[in-house]
């Protein structure tokens, strides 16, 4: 095998890269990169100001802790859904601009603001991020925050795994952004349409970013799924049997055996785009006994698992939701456990529906077809099963329920109209068109109210305080009146029969039916606005906003037994559970308040900065393929095994604590929790790092 | 910690270790694999018949690997091993067989050049 | 818990198995490694028609069965090599395991010293992997495995020098475990490979 030739300059040192990938004559790309620029500088520089430099990598980076863990995946998360955000932004606008032939051209395009070429780039990343970088990670964060809590376990099952996967997925992430200043994007959709992917149609290094960006994401999401497997497999405190198991963790436990599946398939879709792009062979080339139609199908052989590796978790907090705002138990607990692995197993072979109009027989798509349109069965049970909880339920509209039912409501206009395109004849007529985007944004979305849910049901466990009810309800209203008209306007425009993807819009009709969906637009603005407003203002007022062991008063599952916020070592005596729902079980017989008469020592694992060290070593390794700068991927790839091997010779990784210190910590209720202004003792003593 | 402080050479995964076993599972895939090198080169079989046997003969080798050299069985040692493999092996099943059947028909409806080359070529 | 008092906290209940839930968390790895397979596998079929020969080399003439078994038994016999170390460490024998784990590593080179002969000569008759989707699919698939045996070997040495150096800790036994399962799952790969690469391309 040889490497491809490609056309361009190519240097040892540098690969592709030379200064003008990185000088732009572009307004937009620049006031960007500004932008980002200026937030960066100012983020280091209150940082430096503030020394805290040293309590960021002692505490946070270096950390195993998997409750940081979390909220450094989540933070990771909401940081790229906000860029994904303002993709949409700009996707929207454009498309609002450029209707009509008559509609004037701005900064470079003939129609709108943004050349073609740019406007696929930004719609390319806003799927991309959106999907992989913003929602996937959130959700994995909150897996890694709530799972071991519930199910009582002090960590998870491999502390230094679980931060190698954050730090993998953070290397991702990175490459998106930096495609953004250093070169470009794909712009084949976040899909990577095929053959459009390929090099003597994208030459450029975008698709080599995305290509890479996803894949090592995707290796760090993939060990991540292995890690919460063996958790809730393994890692069960006595008294948890499998149908004491609260729903959320029995959701994590099926969409991680989704995602250890299917992200493999995915990783052999694109590695085999990378072996065409970068060795020259012929999997997805149009001629030379290349088969387009084999990265279509192996994509999305991925594709629709993963989609319901983002749904089945939010299944799972919509269900912890609702009981503690209606007040009664779940209705239907096995019936939801039954629904939420028939949901996993069916989306197993459905992926065709993605490509009905490919071509394949009669037989193949009714096939597809019918497979489909039965996981609207167990979806049903769901839906069902949380109308029946909040039917006679003492109702309480806080704001992680008004997000539960906000969801609920999405989810119905989603799964129906995924059941209409679930049905070849009329997929065949709206196959492509924005009807399609309409549909998984509503399930998309279902996603996205249940992580705002969830943040607000979980914050307090995590940091002691609620967060803002007043700010959190005006996002609420804010995001669900934008998201009703951006949607809602976007179904009539798929029947009208507009397309996807479109630069430029052809025909004038449609113009009022986009400033709707812009008028949707300003609203999600305003709630973004609102969001940053509650998180302020929240911070600010903490100390009026504390709250106990059970944040809510009525909390069920064994999470709300321990403190809020959760001391690093979780439970300062092991958990012994007696019922489903432990924490109203044990409110209903009054002993919420006994503690442990006594305490043995806790072993929690040492610091170390090994995996942010992988996590960089990953970014450098995936620039310097991008760029093709041989030395820099080569040399990346070498020392990552290096510092996997020199890790497994590292002795003495756990660090115990007495259970005089645990006593003390728990009688005197000192701050031990995730936020502390002193140096908390995992750390203490970790003097060597590696 | 307080809990294994055990010697891990008394692990039920370092325990299970047997010679026969070991052995046994070697002399049994090397066997099936030499028959279906054996039908192979003797040409005796129709293509479709030879495709079936050979198959079989990897699905005996395979299960003697994962009888013998894994030691797959219900035990509390390796119970959610078995599990997960159990789990797995349908999404093989799908993702190979679901796949091959798309093509089958997706190709005389979408290449021309299929049908030039149909006669002669097998099908998969 | 005196009485009918429910037991609410167990100091120090927590009886995990650090090398089970090891294991198991391998096991759970490799069989997402075998989804890849399964991908892979699932292409070759899809790449294995006539037309995706593009006129170049067919498995016919790709696919030696006769060279492909002898790498059969040298993976085999590797395999049972390091299962004989496993014996050898049940019974504590440092000097077994380094010489199980040994004769491991040469039979595991000797199998990737036939692929890359094998390879090579291929590569000799012009027969490459850009000359059409049929060899890239048949190289990659191949390669695949292939790549998948030198990381093992790579493995093997490390925990060579483990067992020299650290003995049987809980850890290196953990390693030893998991190890086995990823060399002995290679030899599982290897059935599919020859069987449906090689002697199915032989027809
Ligand atoms: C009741 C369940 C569902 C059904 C019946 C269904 C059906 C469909 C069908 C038939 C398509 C293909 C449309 C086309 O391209 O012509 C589609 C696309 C899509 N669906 Fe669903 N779906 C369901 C649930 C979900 C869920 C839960 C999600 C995500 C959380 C989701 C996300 C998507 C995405 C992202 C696409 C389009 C991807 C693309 O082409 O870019 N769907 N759905
Ligand atoms: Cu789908």
């Amino acid at each position: 095998m040889s490497l491809v030739h490609l056309q361009g300059s190519w240097t040892p040192w540098l690969g592709r890269l030379t200064l003008s990938v990185i000088l732009y004559h572009n307004g937009i790309v620049d006031g960007a990169f500004v932008f980002a620029a200026v937030t960066g500088i100012v983020i280091l520089g209150v940082i430096t100001y503030y020394r805290k430099w040293g309590y960021l990598i002692r505490e946070w980076i270096t950390s195993l802790d998997h409750k940081k863990i979390g909220v450094m995946y989540i933070l990771i998360g909401l940081v790229m859904m906000f860029r994904g955000f303002i993709d949409a932004l700009m996707i929207r606008t454009q498309q609002m601009m450029a209707d009509g032939p008559d509609s004037p051209g701005h900064l470079q395009a003939l129609h709108g603001y943004l050349p073609p070429y740019h406007f696929d780039q930004i719609y390319s990343s806003h799927g991309t991020i959106m999907i992989l970088f913003a929602v996937t990670p959130i959700l994995v964060g909150l897996m890694n925050l709530i799972v071991p809590l519930q199910i009582g376990a002090r960590d998870m099952a491999f502390p230094y795994l679980n931060a190698v996967s954050l730090w993998l997925t953070a290397a991702g992430a990175g490459l998106v952004m930096a495609s953004l200043f250093i070169g470009d994007f794909s712009h084949a959709g976040w899909i990577g349409l095929i053959p459009l992917t390929e090099l003597p149609y994208s030459p450029g290094v975008g698709v080599d970013y995305w290509m890479w960006a996803i894949q090592i994401g995707s290796v760090g999401t993939t060990l991540g799924t292995v890690n919460l497997i063996a958790t809730i497999v393994k890692m069960r405190a006595p008294g948890m049997t499998w149908f004491r198991m609260p729903i959320f963790t029995w959701t994590a436990l099926s969409t991680n055996i989704i995602g250890l599946t299917a992200f493999p398939v995915l990783g052999v879709a694109l590695a085999l785009l990378g072996c065409d792009r970068y060795l020259g062979t012929h999997f997805y080339t149009a001629g030379l006994g290349g088969n387009l139609m084999l990265f279509t199908d192996l994509f999305w052989i991925w594709g629709h698992p993963e989609v319901y590796f983002l749904v089945l978790p939010a299944f799972g907090i919509i269900s912890e939701i609702i009981p503690t705002f209606s007040e009664r138990p779940l209705f239907g607990y096995i019936t939801m456990v039954a629904a939420t692995f028939a949901i996993a197993g069916i989306s197993w072979s459905v992926w065709l529906h993605h490509f009905f109009t490919m071509g394949a027989g009669p037989d193949v798509n009714g096939f597809f077809s019918v497979a489909t349109m039965l996981v609207g069965i167990p979806t049903g049970v769901k839906v069902f099963n949380w109308a029946f909880t909040l039917y006679r339920g003492r109702l309480r509209f806080d704001t992680p329920m008004l997000w539960a039912v906000g969801a609920v409501f999405l989810l119905l206009v989603g799964g129906l109209t995924g059941m209409m395109l679930a049905i070849p004849p009329i997929n065949y007529t709206i196959h492509n068109s924005v009807f399609v985007v309409a549909h998984f944004h509503c399930m998309v979305l279902v996603v996205a109210f249940s992580i705002f849910g969830a943040i607000a049901y979980w914050f307090p466990k995590v940091f002691g305080f609620r967060l803002d009810e007043h700010n959190g309800k005006r996002v609420f209203a804010c995001f669900s009146l934008g998201t009703f008209l951006v949607f809602a306007a976007m179904f009539a425009l798929g029947f009208m029969g507009m397309t996807r993807r479109l630069d430029y819009l052809a025909d004038p009709h449609w113009k009022p039916l986009l400033i709707v969906e812009e008028i949707g637009v300003f609203f999600y603005c305003v709630a973004c606005y609102y969001f940053f407003r509650m998180l302020h203002v929240s911070i600010r007022d903490r100390a009026k906003n504390r709250v106990g062991a059970d944040a809510w008063g009525t909390g069920r599952s064994p999470e709300w037994i321990a403190r809020s916020p959760v001391p690093f070592y979780n439970f300062a005596a092991t958990p012994h559970f007696n019922a489903l729902d432990e924490a109203a079980w044990r409110r209903g017989q009054g002993l919420s308040d006994v503690a442990p008469r006594d305490y043995e020592p806790i072993a929690t694992p040492k610091n170390t900065i090994a995996p942010p060290l992988i996590g960089a070593l990953a970014f450098g390794f995936g620039f310097g393929m991008v760029w093709r700068i041989w030395w820099m991927a080569g040399l990346s790839l070498i020392a990552i095994i290096g510092v996997v091997i020199l890790r497994s010779f590292a002795t003495e990784t756990e660090h115990v604590i007495s259970a005089e210190q645990i006593r003390s910590m728990e009688t005197t209720g000192s701050s031990v929790g995730i936020v502390t202004d002193h140096i908390s003792p995992p750390v203490a003593e970790a003097e060597a790092f590696l | 910690m307080p809990a294994h402080s055990t010697d891990p050479l008394l692990h039920p995964e370092v325990r299970q270790a047997s010679i026969l076993a070991y052995g046994a599972g070697f002399v049994a895939s090397t066997v099936f694999m030499a028959i279906a090198l054996v039908i192979t080169l003797g040409r005796v079989l129709p293509y479709l018949g030879l495709l079936a046997a050979i198959s079989a003969l990897a699905m005996l080798a395979l299960l003697a690997q994962v009888v013998l050299l894994f030691r797959l069985d219900l035990s509390e040692t390796q119970l959610w091993k078995t599990v997960s493999l159990a789990l797995v092996i349908p999404l093989f099943v799908l993702s190979i067989g679901l796949t091959g059947w798309m093509f089958h028909t997706l190709y005389p409806r979408t290449m021309l050049h299929f049908m030039a080359v149909q006669g002669s070529g097998s099908m998969m | 818990m005196s009485g009918a008092q429910p037991v609410l906290w167990l100091p120090g209940g927590e009886e995990h198995d650090p090398i089970a839930n090891k294991t198991f968390g391998f096991w759970l790895y490799m069989m997402s490694d075998a989804l890849i397979f399964a991908a892979l596998f699932a292409a070759y079929g899809v790449l294995d028609h006539r037309f995706n020969a593009a006129g170049g080399a067919t498995a016919r003439q790709v696919a030696h069965p006769v060279d492909a078994f002898w790498q059969t038994l040298a993976v085999f016999a590797s395999v049972l090599a390091y299962s004989l170390a496993m014996v050898k460490l049940k019974a504590g024998s440092r000097l077994g395991v380094l010489l199980g784990l040994g004769a491991a590593a040469l039979l595991g080179l000797v199998f990737i010293g036939l692929e890359i002969a094998d390879f090579a000569s291929l590569i000799g008759q012009g027969i490459t992997p850009e000359r059409s989707g049929f060899l890239s699919m048949f190289f990659v698939l191949v390669a695949v495995h292939g790549l998948h045996m030198l990381f093992g070997l790579l493995w093997i040495a490390v925990m060579m020098a483990q067992v020299a150096l650290k003995g049987f800790t809980t850890e290196v036994v953990t390693r030893l475990l998991t190890l086995r399962l990823f060399w002995t799952f290679q030899a599982s790969i290897w059935v599919c490979v020859f069987v449906f690469v090689y002697l199915r391309g032989a027809f």
